[in-house]
């Protein structure tokens, strides 16, 4: 039961890695082309454009697919989410020694606009590394943890852990940083009254239950 | 709009009518109670008062159902019990202890505390959540005292309660009818106890009696219920 998805996950490998490749091939040739990289996309205001590329592009990459898992992947996620999440940031209720000089230099008002890009990205897929431990992640994302009192991760972040307005995006998100994140939350490094259901969760949750769902979750 | 309001002012004469009748009941009891059970004040008052919202409520209940799951099905081990079709007015009355501590529940608390919902949001999911369709019972006791189950429920359940499980709103009664087993095994015996804060003191003395095997009686009968 447990090993047949690990069989068909290593019998599919072959393919999608070349799909992956190609996939890669297409991205480096769009980003070659930056009026046209966005496809089909809204277009990109100049003066956005400009603010991302000065200021966000670097960690988070062009196309809010960081590549440095200590910055966040932010493609994909909805644009109300990184707006809040900016706006924490701002505040100094969301504590980041990186994101606070950053955040002071914009203007409150760019956010929705900054939102609006990084939510319009394409997310990429990620890889999973440890399949045993992501096969874990995924029981325990759907379900949780009845004893312990952690609930289905699904119930917020949806079940392909793709987000919300409330909840943020989780779907390939880099292990490294959602470990982080969950230590931050534990330690209650990352408050905010906003942050209650979180620093519950991760409170309530393993060392080996936060690797397990965080393997699941890059590898989507 | 004018219809929403008179059905707010609805619940809200209810609650007079119940509070008067409960403080009635005190007065004639031989022990005097030192604060009527379920006091409508604070924020449990208000968002009674607030007009609900079952499409906001779908949204605002994201935050409940990583463990009541959606649909408000609970689970058959108990650990989360099943909302889907219970009373406004009781959903409204348990987020509100819980929030205030009257009812201990520490492993909710922090999704349902102040930061998390307003109460508005608990209006809208008490909107949401009552209005689900109540799925066929699912989590049942082992049925081997059914007879006595539903001869302790005809005497000592059924005036709260009601003749199917159904409870009764505009009182406070919840709806127990096809709730799972092992959660109405854990909250009878908390109830038994002491233990939960906002339990009617009508119900305390009633079961305090009960054995082990009563409760586990009365609650495979209830579980079995169909409203």
């Amino acid at each position: 039961m447990i090993d047949k998805p690990l069989v068909r996950r290593g019998a599919a490998a072959p393919a999608r890695r070349r799909s992956r490749v190609a996939a890669w091939a297409a991205l480096a040739l769009l980003a070659a082309l930056p009026a046209t990289r966005a496809g089909g996309e809204a277009p990109v205001e100049p003066r956005v454009r400009e603010l991302v590329e000065k200021v966000c592009a670097g960690c988070h990459g062009i196309d809010g697919n960081s590549t440095v898992p200590a910055f966040p992947k932010l493609a994909g996620r909805h644009p109300e989410y990184i707006a809040f999440e900016l706006r924490e940031f701002r505040s100094g209720r969301r504590r980041s020694d990186v994101m606070a000089p950053v955040v002071a230099a914009l203007d409150p008002a760019d956010f929705p606009a900054l939102g609006a890009y990084f939510g319009a990205r394409k997310p990429l897929p990620g890889k999973v590394a440890d399949p045993a431990a992501a096969e874990a992640g995924r029981t325990l994302y759907a379900d949780g943890n009845e004893a312990s009192g952690v609930p289905a991760c699904a119930g917020c972040h949806e079940e392909d852990a793709s987000g919300g307005k409330r909840f943020p995006r989780l779907a390939g998100q880099h292990r490294e940083y959602l470990v982080d994140q969950m230590e931050k939350f534990r330690s209650g490094a990352r408050g905010g009254p906003a942050a209650s259901p979180m620093r519950a969760i991760a409170r309530r949750m393993t060392d080996a239950e936060v690797r397990a769902v965080s393997e699941y979750l890059s590898g989507l | 709009m004018r219809a929403d309001a008179t059905a707010g002012r609805g619940i809200v004469t209810s609650v007079r009518i119940a509070l008067i009748a409960l403080a009635l009941a005190a007065c004639s009891a031989p022990v005097r109670q030192a604060a009527p059970w379920n006091e409508i004040t604070g924020e449990k008052l208000l968002a009674l008062r607030l007009q609900g919202d079952a499409a906001r409520g779908a949204r605002a209940y994201e935050v409940c159902q990583g463990c009541h799951r959606r649909g408000a099905t609970g689970s058959t081990s108990g650990t989360y019990p099943r909302l889907a079709g219970q009373h406004a007015t009781v959903l409204i009355e348990q987020m509100a202890d819980i929030r205030s501590g009257r009812r201990g529940n520490d492993k909710m608390l922090p999704f349902a505390d102040e930061h998390v919902l307003s109460p508005q949001d608990i209006a809208d999911i008490a909107a949401y959540v009552s209005a689900l369709p109540v799925p066929p019972a699912l989590g049942v006791g082992p049925g081997t005292r059914l007879a006595q189950g539903e001869a302790l429920y005809r005497r000592d359940c059924v005036a709260c309660h009601g003749e199917r499980g159904q409870g009764d709103g505009p009182k406070f009664h919840p709806m127990i009818a096809g709730q799972h087993y092992r959660y109405l095994l854990r909250e009878v015996g908390l109830i038994r106890s002491g233990e939960r804060g906002n339990a009617n003191p009508d119900m305390v003395r009633v079961i305090r009696p009960y054995t082990d095997d009563e409760l586990e009686a009365v609650s495979d009968y209830v579980s079995r219920m169909t409203r």
